[in-house]
């Protein structure tokens, strides 16, 4: 067998190899449709809004925008139904997201201990995330009905008078909560797990050997190492809380007198109730404004409590 | 330690299934007995044969919200694999910045971006378009898309698409014939994940779509409950949503796995 025929029968001819910068704009080709998309559907819509806001634009100009200076931005500063909104919204967050990372952390804890049936306990971590939320929002409306529902049911049977879980707005806020709750700490569960099973089990073992009680074994090396998860899980379900939207619909339309009304809805509403394009965009350029603050909160505190870490 | 995990078990399942369960039977409840019956009387299949039976039946949302699903999922995969794989080949700095911006639209909270969407599809004539969602759909899907592929398929051995490349296999052939096959798993995971989001999309379906036999799953629910705030039909409604939540159900019980390790995979990568 000579060299030429042997080279011959090989398919790579350099000829035929794609030469690398050549393969490099074409990946740059494979790129373009999904950042066309993308940019149509996240950047195209804050750029209208931010040109939408410097407008009056509702059914008082006949539904056609006029520049009307910064009259939105004026009106949404003295807007006291945003700013109660905002605090509204905030407290909807602050203690659903705080309340699913400690329980979701607790449960991603017993779930990481070794034990049968872990298929099946998935599955039933994940059956009340999948359900739409619109769905699961009228089954809360009917678990706490006025007198009907079963928690009031079971109040009259213990002789105490039914209450009107989301007719007052001191409980009704608390049983959207308890809605987000449910639907999502067995989902922040099952992230965090994935963080537990991404430390070493030696490590642990050394530190069992070495007599720390489980509670410090959780403080020192456990948690630290959760610190990514536990910030990549804080930002994601704090900005979905922020704009929590289809739970407040269903389940209380932002009642009783607005009290549950959030962000988001408030935003819905001048849009498509008021017919207010122009102040929905400011409302809406307000609302992501305020995500940004947070979200850069959250960051900083992430590498705050990173940073202490490594350090000792 | 052992004892603690069976409680903590059996505590879960109650926390989870315990309204699920109580849907359950409201479903199959008449509607005096709702307000107040024994437990051994009053139990019927009306329930579902209203809901089965109206105009238009539940049927047609099931279906509607099946069809725009499953083009969403087309559509999303098609786009987010080769962008994916294009995505492994650009310089560092670059990749690092998309994959950023890939992330901050992950946790961005869509509904902010209804009205502009909105503005568009009346200006295209999308609205009442069944399948037009699925344009949306896909956009809003992409960035965790394309987060979970591109993961996937960097933890490909760069040794086999160099082997490819000096065979002479062109970007196509390599994209088909080597890293597909090789990303079946991932690709399932990104399917089921897309698939879900779609089903359960709320605020977009509402804005486009008004005719009632177009309606997808979430929003016919929640034009059930903006009927009445006093009487709504609970009976039936609880059938529904028991019909709405069992391919679901059969859908996480089918691909928990898969679920799971897609979500997981984004947490780790993200």
């Amino acid at each position: 067998m000579n060299f030429i025929s042997h080279f011959q029968g090989q398919p790579f001819a350099t000829n035929k190899v794609e030469s690398y910068s050549r393969g490099k704009s074409l990946s740059l080709l494979l790129l373009a449709p999904a950042l066309a998309l993308l940019a149509i559907v996240f950047v195209w819509p804050l750029l209208r809004y931010g040109w939408l806001s410097f407008h009056a634009d509702s059914v008082i100009t006949g539904l056609v925008a006029i520049p009307n200076g910064g009259a939105n931005w004026i009106r949404l500063l003295s807007d006291g139904r945003f700013w109660q909104d905002a605090l509204q919204t905030l407290r909807f967050a602050g203690v659903s997201v705080g309340l699913e990372l400690v329980l979701g952390l607790a449960l991603a804890l017993a779930l990481h201990q070794r034990g049968p049936g872990r298929g099946v306990l998935r599955v039933l971590c994940l059956l009340p995330w999948a359900l739409p939320t619109t769905v699961m929002a009228l089954g809360w409306r009917w678990i706490f009905n006025d007198p009907h529902g079963p928690i009031n049911a079971l109040l009259l049977q213990l002789g105490l008078p039914s209450q009107g879980f989301l007719s007052t707005p001191s409980t009704t806020w608390l049983v959207s909560v308890l809605a987000d709750v449910w639907k999502t700490t067995p989902f922040v569960a099952l992230l965090l797990l994935a963080g537990l099973q991404s430390i070493p089990t030696d490590l642990e073992e050394a530190m069992r050997l070495e007599g720390a009680s489980p509670w410090q074994r959780l403080r020192r090396l456990t948690l630290p190492l959760l610190i990514p998860y536990l910030g990549l899980c804080c930002l994601f379900r704090v900005a979905q809380a922020m704009g929590v939207f289809d739970l407040i619909q269903v389940l209380t339309d932002g009642g009783p007198a607005g009290s549950t009304e959030s962000l988001a809805l408030y935003a819905y509403l001048n849009a498509m109730r008021f017919l207010d394009f122009g102040y929905s965009a400011s409302v809406m350029l307000g609302m992501f404004l305020l995500l940004l603050v947070l979200s850069a909160l959250v960051l900083v505190v992430q590498r705050r409590f990173q940073q202490q870490q490594e350090l000792t | 330690m052992n004892l603690r995990r069976p409680i903590i078990v059996a505590g879960l399942l109650l926390w989870s299934l315990l309204p699920l369960i109580w849907q359950l039977q409201t479903s199959f409840r008449t509607p005096d007995a709702l307000v107040g019956g024994s437990l051994t009387s009053g139990w019927t299949l009306e329930n579902y044969r209203t809901v089965l039976q109206g105009s238009p039946s539940f049927w047609r949302y099931m279906v509607n919200s099946a069809l725009v699903g499953t083009a969403t999922t087309g559509l999303t995969l098609s786009l987010a694999v080769p962008a994916a794989y294009g995505l492994r080949q650009q310089a560092a700095t670059l990749k690092r910045g998309l994959l950023l911006l890939l992330v901050a639209a992950a946790v961005f909270p869509y509904v902010l971006l209804f009205l502009a969407l909105l503005e568009l599809a009346r200006q295209l004539g999308w609205g009442n378009q069944l399948l037009a969602l699925a344009i949306p759909y896909s956009g809003l899907s992409l960035p965790l898309a394309v987060l979970l592929l591109q993961a996937g398929i960097a933890d490909l051995p760069n040794e086999i698409e160099d082997a490819a490349r000096l065979e002479g296999l062109n970007l196509w052939q390599r994209l088909h014939r080597i890293v597909l096959p090789l990303l079946a798993p991932t690709l399932s995971s990104t399917a089921i994940l897309v698939f879900l989001f779609s089903w359960n999309e709320y605020p977009i379906a509402l804005t486009w779509i008004s005719r009632s036999e177009l309606l997808t799953l979430p929003t016919a629910m929640a034009r059930i409950a903006g009927s009445s705030i006093y009487a709504v039909p609970y009976g039936a409604f609880a059938a529904a949503t028991v019909l709405g939540s069992l391919p679901l159900l059969l859908l996480v019980l089918l691909f928990q796995r898969a679920i799971v390790s897609g979500l997981t995979q984004g947490a780790v990568k993200g």
